[in-house]
């Protein structure tokens, strides 16, 4: 693998810049501090983050999260937000081809005493409700075109309106599970016919539904606010739009292609294709990526409810007894429509953020009224045999990132390299001894999410809190997944 | 039951991706494909049990974009039909143009080892080129 060095200066403590050079238009910005910033030059993705600076239309910064890592076009953990009055650019490749692959995080008031004997039964139940893994399907039967096409339309609140879940629910959803400008005469037959019998399957990969408790609290207000109680049960659920999403992608990569001759867009690399928001194809691909962004909120939404009455049927309770309830939702692949202040002036801008989520601080008019004294809840899922983090933005999150933070921990094995170093190893067994309980569809799964395939999550949060950009509240420890 | 094919997995941070070589551009395009299905569960275990005619029309001059989307046509045959494909015969290789006819049966758990969904097949550091022994290709995919 050939590298490009490209010129990086420490400014502080955690933040890297990369000054113009070339064709860039703005600077690149790493936030990493001294231990992680190996990691990161070990890929491509600092040259993704040069390239990334290229865009048409590109404001303020290519910016990159201390999980970055290797992507196809923009870097995993990349924001890039373009100015539309400016002729700014939308990128499929900015978005990923899971769009709206995001994360929920569901609180109760379980005692960890109460749930831990029984979290074999736990992860078996989970295991036999949720599809998961290569091909998984019918979760709830197969749908008709024309109820996709109010999924798409109507996101999160179409699954509450079938009877899954409660209208709270979308309170506590970003977007309220539901991008409004989603047109599905955008979206092509064979995106449609992918979709059909997805809903409420959790996929393979790195997604999964993980079984932990509240294990360390920072932050004792916030995490009060949050309904997030020490030594209580918590459910996070990966998951995304599934072929529904991947097709859409590909489809629109294609129609930029032919975009990117039309308009005369110079671009380092083809991954990158894009068109002006503006443009037809700009406001096509938007229009389709909606549907799929609300196809993965109701699938999110599906599999939240079925995972709570499956818990609580494995406890010999109700979900409502249980407390089990949606904390909060968020998207970590997405191109939005956001208004931010740039050089003094309100400005509409489209926002990429891929492997970034979200994290509007106190105060933003688009936090819900539950939360807004204290912020969005970011939920922030580490790798499966050590923790994740529940963080809130601070009020610097806005002007510093455009209300963004870090999504995971990134990987730093390849899946390849991960599977090598599984060899000869009862992975299940050692997870077991970490005291975390895996079931996995694909053996290879399991070797490739090994916590040594990651980095360790508690640096990455570190490093956005020492940034100064979201700060932590709770940690939460895992004691049982469930894997595609 | 099918072979398992000739290829090198390729080392990407996040995701997995496929060398070859092949004598000629068709093999090299059908052996492709039999290596992208081979990564999400192992060939020699699935046969050909029904056939799938497909026809790909891609950019003129445009060979990455032709190799892209006969890959992704795999995908979509693959989930739409849920089938394992394991057979890749191309009819007719012209400028922009595949067709062929695939085969394979329906994914059965108590038989097949699952590995990894594939997303995409995309054009990130993608190769499709004549050496001296034949084409090599390389493509990484979204997992």
């Amino acid at each position: 693998m050939s590298r490009t060095t490209f010129e990086m200066r420490q400014v502080s403590d955690c933040i890297w810049e990369i000054p113009v050079s070339g064709g860039m238009r703005v600077p690149g910005r790493i936030y990493a501090d001294e231990k992680l910033m190996p990691h990161i030059r070990e890929d491509k993705a600092v040259e993704q983050v040069v390239n990334v600076a290229h865009l048409r239309g590109i404001v303020s910064r290519s910016l990159a999260m201390p999980d970055i890592h290797w992507g196809y076009g923009f870097p995993i953990g990349g924001v890039a937000a373009t100015d539309p009055e400016l002729g700014g650019v939308i990128s499929p490749g900015g978005v990923g081809y899971d769009i709206n692959c995001g994360v929920r995080l569901v609180t109760s008031n379980v005692e960890r005493e109460r749930m831990e004997p029984r979290i074999r039964d736990l992860v078996k139940a989970l295991y036999k409700e949720v599809p998961s893994g290569l091909g998984s399907r019918g979760a709830i039967g197969k749908l008709s075109k024309h109820e996709l096409e109010a999924v798409a339309i109507d996101g999160a609140a179409w699954a509450v309106r079938k009877g899954y879940g409660t209208e709270q629910d979308l309170d506590h959803t970003e977007e309220r599970g539901r991008l409004s400008v989603a047109d599905p005469s955008k979206v092509s037959p064979r995106a449609v016919s992918r979709g059909l019998d997805q809903v409420g399957t959790l996929g393979s990969g790195n997604h999964f539904i993980e079984i932990g408790v509240v294990d360390e609290i920072f932050d004792e207000k916030t995490a009060a606010a949050f309904g997030l109680g020490l030594n209580t049960m918590t459910l996070l659920i990966h998951s995304g739009s599934r072929g529904f999403g991947y097709q859409i992608c590909d489809d629109y990569l294609e129609v930029m292609q032919g975009a990117v001759s039309k308009y005369g867009i110079d671009l380092p690399d083809r991954q990158l294709a894009c068109a002006p928001v503006e443009s037809p194809e700009g406001k096509r691909y938007l229009a389709a990526m909606a549907c799929a962004a609300n196809y993965a909120w109701a699938n999110r939404q599906v599999m939240m409810e079925l995972a709570k009455r499956t818990v609580a049927r494995t406890l010999g309770s109700k979900p409502h007894k249980l407390g089990l309830s949606l904390l909060y939702d968020v998207c970590h692949n997405i191109a939005k429509l956001e208004t931010h202040e740039v050089e003094g002036q309100r400005k509409t801008l489209c926002v990429h953020r891929k492997g970034a989520t979200r994290a509007f601080p106190a105060g933003h008019p688009d936090v819900p009224g539950a939360f807004r004294a204290v912020g969005q809840p970011v939920l922030v899922p580490g790798d499966m045999g050590r923790f994740s983090y529940v963080c809130v933005g601070t009020g610097d999150v806005m002007r510093e990132t455009f209300g963004s933070t870090c999504h995971g921990a990134g990987r730093v094995l390849s899946r390849s390299k991960a599977k090598k170093a599984a060899a000869g190893r009862k992975l299940a067994a050692e997870l077991d001894e970490m005291g975390v309980f895996v079931m996995a569809t694909g053996k290879a799964t399991l070797a490739e999410e090994m916590p040594y395939a990651y980095k360790d999550v508690t640096q990455v949060v570190d490093v956005m809190q020492r940034a100064g950009l979201a700060n932590k509240v709770v940690r939460l420890r895992p004691l049982g997944v469930i894997k595609g | 039951m099918a072979e398992r094919p000739a290829y090198t997995e390729v080392e990407h941070t996040a995701d997995v991706g496929v060398e070859l070589v092949a004598p000629d551009l068709g093999t090299a395009l059908e052996r492709t494909a039999a290596a992208m299905f081979d990564l999400m569960s192992d060939l020699d275990r699935v046969e050909e049990r029904r056939r799938v005619a497909v026809a790909v029309r891609g950019r003129d001059g445009d060979l990455p974009n032709l190799l892209v989307r006969w890959l992704s046509e795999l995908l979509f045959v693959h989930e739409s039909e849920h089938l394992l494909l394991c057979t890749f015969a191309i009819t007719r290789l012209e400028e922009g143009v595949i067709e062929a006819t695939v085969g394979g049966e329906p994914f059965d758990r108590s038989r097949h080892d699952p590995k990894v969904e594939i997303k995409a097949a995309t054009y990130h550091e993608l190769r499709i080129e004549e050496v001296g022994s034949g084409w090599a290709v390389r493509v990484i995919f979204d997992t």
